[in-house]
């Protein structure tokens, strides 16, 4: 081996140059990701649009941006409406998914065949579940047939068409495809149980509820606290369901934020007021973080407190 | 013993009902990709194809880009099939390989202060349509736009948060003890990650890369601002599908969901065993 080599290869084996190999591209990268928040910034306080010559022309307007948006009642109500589709798919999802590992965690008949087939909606493309479901919830669709084999009688639900069964169409979508992301980590953190805290409840009689609710719940908690931040966090970005399901309607009533800014920004070329509205979402979505993180922070450290005893 | 019987029963009913919910939409897509296009919409819905045909799979899947037919477009999905692979596979191969590097880092060194993975996770946290607007502005002057090189720099970086999460819990699985004795008997520390931390996170990272490769795999939004002509994901193409024929030409869409749903299933399957070890991010007590 070459002495270079040699000396090279020492150098990076010291700690404190070796614990810092993988932060040097991390954080390039992440610099390199920061530059555009800069011009968010920028484009925030100017008036710009695609169609009017180059940005770093475009006059400095203050907060006149900032204004607008706040008063702009399509942009509130595609907040609160996005808030609400997370406030009613999440807990669903939750539920569903908990539901359903409890019934998977022991060994069964046929468990194998179930485990498999609930992983399958996380691995399908959004767009095409969007798109999936527009062809199932069409007026002459299979779910109108199935809903009328049930009825006994001949049921159209105009799912697309009717402004409220197409939100309720959105939240099906984010449920009938998330739903299995929390089935895995819900049954992964069953097949982490420790077991030895169950022997002894169990050595000491308790009955299944009781280790369940006073053993097996209390270590599940950070698990599913990292389940609920995680979709909580995902389903304030939905974007895929409502392009390719209801493109926003009927009117505005499934246009969440993203797909609001995405015709602010592109079909109706107003830049500026897209940046703007981008802070004010980012300053939203940055309280909800820090909340989030304190929840996953408290978990962890209970966890670390408990290994150290 | 009549009670367990009761048990198994309401377990298997409520199991079952879940599985139909779960597999008539994969099944309806596929059934209406060997359909032909007087079948798409009728009533009542055929749940069988009367006469199965291939000739969706063959309009898609054949060389070139776009074809206009009777006033429909129908778009071709090899390019973007081939992008979508390309740019899935890079991204998360570097994010797997970058992001369980630094949590290795922060787990044994505490590299980057206590509370780095919580603020890498605040990236995942910002919704991709905050970034989409300056993006494209960024990219068109660092000639970025519309290749792949800046498409799988932001999946990277996208992806990070995930890896590193799902990688700590298996990294502190290792035992540092093991670690320790091998670094007395004369291993160096890349002789250690490769011949003792590697092996034992082996399915930490398989798992991961798959969760990852999905991710990215079914992007829309950020793929939808960053591209244009040179590089056609296959969510692009199918939402490009949806607009121009206002999702009336069911059929092809159906073959392309079809064929960017199989890959991943197959993928998914074969480590199905990895998946269930590699989602409780190290939140278990040991």
């Amino acid at each position: 081996m070459p002495a270079a080599r040699r000396a090279a290869l020492s150098w990076l084996e010291r700690e404190q140059v070796f614990k810092w190999l993988p932060f040097v591209p991390v954080q390039a990268l992440l610099v390199f990701l920061l530059l555009p928040f800069v011009l968010l910034v920028y484009l925030s306080l100017v008036s710009w649009r695609i169609t009017r010559g180059v940005w770093w022309h475009a006059p400095f307007v203050g907060a006149a941006n900032f204004a607008g948006a706040v008063q702009d009642e399509r942009f509130v109500w595609a907040v609160i409406r996005t808030f609400g589709f997370a406030a009613a798919a999440v807990p669903l999802e939750l539920g569903l998914g908990f539901g359903l590992a409890l019934l998977c965690r022991e060994r069964f008949r046929g468990r194998r065949f179930y485990t498999t087939l609930f992983l399958l909606p996380m691995m399908i493309v959004p767009a095409v579940v969007g798109y999936d479901l527009s062809m199932l919830l069409i007026d002459q669709g299979p779910l109108n047939q199935i809903l009328s084999l049930l009825a006994g009688r001949p049921v159209t639900v105009r799912w697309i068409s009717d402004y409220r069964m197409a939100k309720a169409a959105i939240v099906g979508a984010d449920v009938w495809q998330w739903t299995s992301l929390v089935f895995l980590i819900v049954l992964s953190g069953f097949a982490g149980l420790p077991p030895d805290p169950i022997r002894a409840a169990r050595a000491m009689g308790a009955s299944r509820w009781q280790i369940f609710r006073y053993v097996e719940l209390p270590l599940l908690k950070p698990v599913l606290a990292i389940a609920l931040v995680l979709r909580s966090m995902e389903a304030l970005k939905i974007f895929d369901y409502p392009v390719l399901l209801t493109e926003g309607g009927p009117g505005n009533s499934t246009e969440t934020i993203a797909v609001y800014l995405w015709r602010v920004g592109w079909d109706f070329t107003r830049v500026s007021d897209a940046a703007a509205m981008s802070l004010i979402l980012m300053v939203v979505v940055v309280m909800y973080t820090v909340i989030a993180i304190h929840i996953l922070r408290r978990e962890r450290r209970q966890l670390a407190e408990e290994a150290a005893r | 013993m009549k009670r367990r019987w009761l048990v198994a029963f309401v377990r298997h009913a409520i199991l079952l009902a879940w599985t139909a919910v779960t597999l008539i939409p994969v099944y309806w897509m596929l059934n209406t990709s060997f359909k032909h296009s007087g079948e798409w919409v009728t009533w009542p819905p055929h749940w069988f194809p009367e006469q199965p045909t291939l000739e969706n799979y063959a309009q898609v899947l054949t060389p070139g880009s776009t074809i206009f037919e009777l006033g429909r477009q129908t778009l071709k999905v090899l390019k973007p099939l081939w992008d979508s692979l390309f740019t899935a596979t890079a991204s998360a191969l570097v994010a797997v390989a970058l992001g369980s590097a630094l949590a290795y880092s922060w787990a044994r060194f505490g590299t980057g202060g206590k509370n780095y993975p919580y603020s890498v996770l605040t990236i995942r946290m910002l919704p991709p349509i905050v970034i989409a607007v300056p993006f494209l502005v960024y990219y068109v002057s660092l000639h970025l736009l519309d290749t792949y090189a800046g498409l799988i720099l932001v999946y990277i970086a996208t992806s990070l948060p995930y890896v590193i999460w799902m990688m700590l819990a298996f990294i502190e699985d290792v035992p540092s003890e093991l670690e320790s004795a091998a670094r007395v008997m004369g291993a160096s520390r890349f002789r250690v990650l490769s011949s003792v931390v590697l092996p034992l996170t082996v399915s930490g990272l398989v798992a991961t890369f798959l969760f990852v490769f999905i991710l990215n795999w079914s992007e829309l939004l950020l793929a939808l601002t960053l591209t244009n002509t040179q590089v056609s994901t296959i969510p692009i193409t199918l939402n490009k599908f949806q607009s121009v024929n206002e999702g009336r030409d069911y059929g092809p869409q159906a073959a392309i969901g079809a064929i960017a749903t199989l890959p991943v299933v197959a993928l998914g399957f074969l480590i199905q065993k990895h998946l269930v070890k590699g989602f409780s991010f190290g939140l278990l007590r040991k």
